[in-house]
C-alpha cells in the first residue's frame, strides 16, 4: 500500500487560513463597542457567565483532544451521566418550589433492584417495568403526603426515605448482584436506537423539551415559582399549594425511578448500591445553575448550561487522561468558585452602596 | 530453551488431549500500541506496583506507543471504571488491561471496547461472565488460594481450632467472592473440622470501613480467634484494629497482604502468617497479555503459549473457575512468617 511516487501526505498540503475580510475601521470601532457593552450585560446575568464558562470549557477540549467533537463522544458523554441528568431536570422544580428531595437517587437504586429481583423471580418484563414506575409514584406520593398533609420539612422527610428506599433495595439484593434481564431490553439500554441516539438520550431530550415548555409557559410552571418566592402569598392567591407540591414529589419519585430503570438497562446488572451518592451531584448541578436554594428563583437554560459545564468538564478532563481525584478536585473548585461568585458580588455591592459606613 | 518449550508444548497438547497446540510466540519488540492500566481505583499500593511491572514490560518490549495508568477513585470506582473503559475506547487506545470491581456492570463497556478492535485484558479481579474479555490473568489458581489461606488458619490456630470470620473487600470483587468460596469449599474436609466461619464482612478496602468492621467483629463475637483478610487493605486494618485494642494475644489476623505493609504486625505476632504474590510480576505479565494480542502478535484464544520476558512461557487456557473465559494463570503464592518478612519487605 505505497504512496505513488512524489504525493505529499494530505495533512502537508492543507491551506493556509484564510485571512481575515479588511474592514471599515470606524464602524467596526463602534460596533465592537455595542457588542462589548451587550456583551458586559449579558456576563452580568447568571446565565451570561455560565455560557461563557461553557465556551471556555468547550474551546479547551476541542483543542487538547480530537476525540471530543466526534458524535460517538458527545453521546456518550450523556449516556455516562444520563440518569443523574434526568432527574436534574425534575429537581430544578423540586428546590424552585423551596423544598429538596434527598431520595431520588436511592429511589433509582430501588427501583432498578426491584427490576432485576422481579425478573430473577419470573416476573415477565413489561410487568415488571410497570411496577418500577408504580413504586416510584408510590414512593414520591409517600414523601409528598408527609410534607404536604403532615406539613413536616422535606429536609427531614426525604432524608428519611434516602435511608429508607436504600435500605429496601439492599434488602432486595442483599450483597450481590443480580443478571437477569431479557437481550432486548439490555439493547435498549446500550445501542442506539435513532440514528446514533440511545432511548435515555432521546427521552431526555423530550423531558427537557417538556420541562421548558411547562416551567416558562404554563400556569403551573407559575405556580411553582410563586409558592417557592412567598407560600403565603401563593396561598391567598388561591393556588392549591399542596396540590402542586404532592405532584412535584410524585413525579420525582416516578422520574427516579425511570432513570433508575434506564440505569439497569445500561449496566445490564444490578446491585444494591447503584447511584449511591448521586443526589449530592444532582442538587449541585442544579445550584450551578443559578437555582436559588431557597426556591422562587432560576432558570432552567441555567441549569441546562450547568448541565452541560459539568459533563463537559469530566469529559475534558477524561480524555486528557487525567485521573479520579484530580478531577473530582478540579471540578469541586469551580463550583465553589461558582457559589462564591454571585454572593461576593452581592457583598460588594453592599459594601460600595454610599453611606454605608457613614 | 529448546527442552523447555518442547516440555511446554508437550504439556500443552497433553492438556488439550490433542495435536492442535501453537508454537510459542516470542514477542516482536518495537510494534506501537497505546495501552491503558486501570486499577481498581487509585491510591493502593499493590496497584502502583503492578503498574511498576507494567513499565518494566513497556520499556522492555520498546513500543513507542503509550502506557496511561488511570484509575477511579474509591468512592466512585464503579461508575469511575465504566467511565474509563468508554473514554478509553472513544480515544482510540489500543488495549486496556482492567482490574475489575464493578462485577457485571462493566460488561456492556468493555464489550463495546472490543467491538472498536481494543485489547480487552483482566488481571487480579475479573469480569464474572467474561463478557467483554479476552483474557484473565490469573495471579494465582483461585481453588489454591482457598487451600493456602485455609492452611494458615489452621497453623495459626493449631489442632484445637475455634471461631474465625473473614474481612472482604466489596461485595462484588470478583476475585475475591471466588477465594472466599474456594476457601469454604476447602474447609469442607475433615483436616480442618475444627476451623469454624462465623460471618462474612465487607470493609470496600477503605482503611477506616475495614477498620470498624474489624471491631464490629471482635465486639460481636466473643469467641472469635482469628480474622482472615484476603485483601491487602483489609489485613492491615485488621491487624492496626486488634493492636490498637491490645488483643493481639487472643485473637489473630491473616488473609493475603504486603510484607512491607505487615512487617511489625508479623514481628510483633498479631498476624503471624500471611501469604501473597508479586503484583510487579501480574503488572508485567499483563502488559505481555495485552502487548502481544493489541499488536496482532496473538489472538487470545485457547491454547496459544507466548514468552513472557523474564517470567518465561506461559498458555491461554480455558477458566475452570468460571462458565466462559480463558486465563493465564501467573502463580506461585510465597507465604510469609517473622522468618522471611523482613526480608521480603526490604
Amino acid at each position: 500500500m505505497n504512496l505513488p511516487a512524489g504525493r505529499e501526505p494530505e495533512s502537508e498540503s492543507r491551506p493556509a487560513p484564510a485571512p481575515e475580510p479588511a474592514p471599515m475601521q470606524a464602524s467596526r470601532t463602534s460596533a465592537a463597542a455595542r457588542l462589548t457593552s451587550a456583551l458586559g450585560a449579558r456576563l452580568r446575568s447568571w446565565e451570561g457567565f455560565l455560557a461563557a464558562l461553557l465556551l471556555c470549557i468547550i474551546v479547551m477540549n476541542a483543542l487538547t483532544s480530537p476525540s471530543f467533537l466526534s458524535v460517538e463522544n458527545q453521546i456518550n458523554l450523556f449516556a455516562l451521566s444520563i440518569e443523574k441528568v434526568i432527574v436534574v431536570l425534575i429537581m430544578t422544580f423540586v428546590i424552585l418550589n423551596a423544598e429538596i428531595d434527598l431520595s431520588v437517587a436511592s429511589m433509582m437504586g430501588l427501583s432498578a433492584c426491584a427490576l432485576g429481583w422481579l425478573v430473577q423471580h419470573g416476573v415477565p418484563m413489561p410487568a415488571a417495568l410497570v411496577a418500577c414506575l408504580l413504586i416510584g409514584m408510590l414512593g414520591g406520593a409517600f414523601n409528598g403526603f408527609w410534607i404536604t398533609v403532615v406539613r413536616l420539612p422535606s429536609l427531614v422527610v426525604t432524608l428519611a426515605m434516602l435511608i429508607g428506599f436504600r435500605g429496601l433495595a439492599r434488602v432486595l439484593v442483599e450483597d450481590r448482584s443480580i443478571k437477569a434481564f431479557p437481550e432486548w431490553f439490555e439493547a435498549l439500554g446500550q445501542q442506539p436506537l435513532v440514528g446514533p441516539f440511545p432511548l435515555s438520550l432521546i427521552l431526555f431530550f423530550a423531558l427537557l423539551v417538556l420541562a421548558v415548555i411547562v416551567l416558562r409557559y404554563s400556569g403551573f410552571g407559575r405556580q411553582v415559582y410563586v409558592i417557592g418566592i412567598n407560600l403565603e402569598v401563593a396561598r391567598y392567591s388561591g393556588i392549591d399549594v399542596a396540590r402542586v407540591k404532592m405532584l412535584l414529589f410524585t413525579t420525582s419519585g416516578f422520574l427516579s425511578a425511570l432513570a433508575g430503570v434506564l440505569f439497569a438497562a445500561r449496566l445490564g446488572t444490578v446491585r444494591g448500591d447503584m447511584g449511591l451518592g448521586f443526589e449530592l451531584d444532582i442538587i449541585t448541578i442544579v445550584l450551578l445553575g443559578g437555582v436559588s436554594i431557597f426556591g422562587g428563583a432560576g432558570s432552567v437554560y441555567g441549569v441546562i448550561l450547568s448541565i452541560l459545564i459539568v459533563l463537559y468538564l469530566r469529559n475534558g478532563m477524561s480524555l486528557s487522561n487525567i485521573t479520579g481525584h484530580l478531577q473530582t478536585g478540579v471540578i469541586g473548585i469551580i463550583l465553589i468558585l461558582s457559589a462564591m461568585i454571585p454572593n461576593v458580588r452581592g457583598f460588594l455591592a453592599r459594601v460600595a452602596r454610599p453611606g454605608l459606613f457613614r | 530453551m529448546k527442552l523447555k518449550q518442547l516440555m511446554t508444548l508437550s504439556v500443552v497438547a497433553a492438556v488439550l488431549g490433542a495435536g492442535s497446540a501453537h508454537a510459542e510466540v516470542m514477542a516482536e519488540k518495537g510494534k506501537e500500541a497505546n495501552l491503558v492500566l486501570m486499577p481498581k481505583f487509585i491510591g493502593i499500593l499493590v496497584f502502583d506496583q503492578a503498574h511498576d511491572g507494567a513499565r518494566e514490560a513497556h520499556e522492555e518490549l520498546a513500543n513507542p506507543g503509550t502506557l496511561e495508568f488511570i484509575g477511579p477513585t474509591p468512592e466512585n470506582s464503579v461508575a469511575g471504571q465504566i467511565e474509563i473503559v468508554t473514554t478509553a475506547t472513544t480515544q482510540g487506545q489500543d488495549g486496556i488491561m482492567i482490574s475489575n470491581n464493578s462485577g457485571d456492570q462493566i460488561a456492556p463497556a468493555a464489550r463495546a471496547a472490543r467491538e472498536k478492535g481494543l485489547a480487552v485484558v483482566t488481571w487480579d479481579s475479573q469480569i464474572p461472565s467474561a463478557e467483554g474479555e479476552q483474557v484473565f490473568v490469573a495471579q494465582v489458581d483461585f481453588d489454591q488460594t482457598g487451600v493456602v489461606m485455609a492452611d494458615m488458619a489452621l497453623s495459626i490456630l493449631g489442632e484445637a481450632g475455634g471461631d474465625f470470620a473473614i474481612l472482604s473487600a466489596t461485595p462484588d470483587a470478583a476475585n475475591q467472592n471466588s477465594w472466599i468460596a474456594a476457601m469454604k469449599t476447602a474447609l469442607e474436609e475433615d483436616k480442618y473440622s475444627a476451623l469454624n466461619l462465623v460471618d462474612v464482612v465487607y470493609g470496600d478496602d477503605q482503611s477506616e470501613k475495614s477498620y470498624n468492621q474489624a471491631l464490629a467483629l471482635i465486639d460481636k463475637y466473643p469467641n472469635m480467634k482469628l480474622i482472615m483478610a484476603p485483601t491487602s487493605v483489609g489485613i492491615v486494618a485488621a491487624a492496626k484494629a486488634l493492636q490498637d485494642e491490645d488483643l493481639c494475644g487472643q485473637i489473630k489476623v491473616s488473609g493475603l497482604g504486603l510484607p512491607a505493609e505487615m512487617v511489625s504486625y508479623t514481628m510483633n505476632g498479631c498476624a503471624p502468617e500471611f501469604a501473597l504474590w508479586s503484583f510487579v510480576d501480574l503488572g508485567y505479565l499483563t502488559y505481555y497479555v495485552t502487548y502481544l494480542i493489541a499488536t496482532g502478535q496473538i489472538e487470545g484464544v485457547e491454547g496459544e503459549t507466548f514468552s513472557a520476558g523474564r517470567m518465561g512461557s506461559y498458555t491461554i487456557h480455558k477458566d475452570p473457575t468460571r462458565e466462559q473465559g480463558l486465563r493465564v494463570l501467573m502463580g506461585p503464592f510465597s507465604v510469609y512468617d517473622k522468618d522471611n518478612v523482613e526480608a521480603a519487605a526490604r
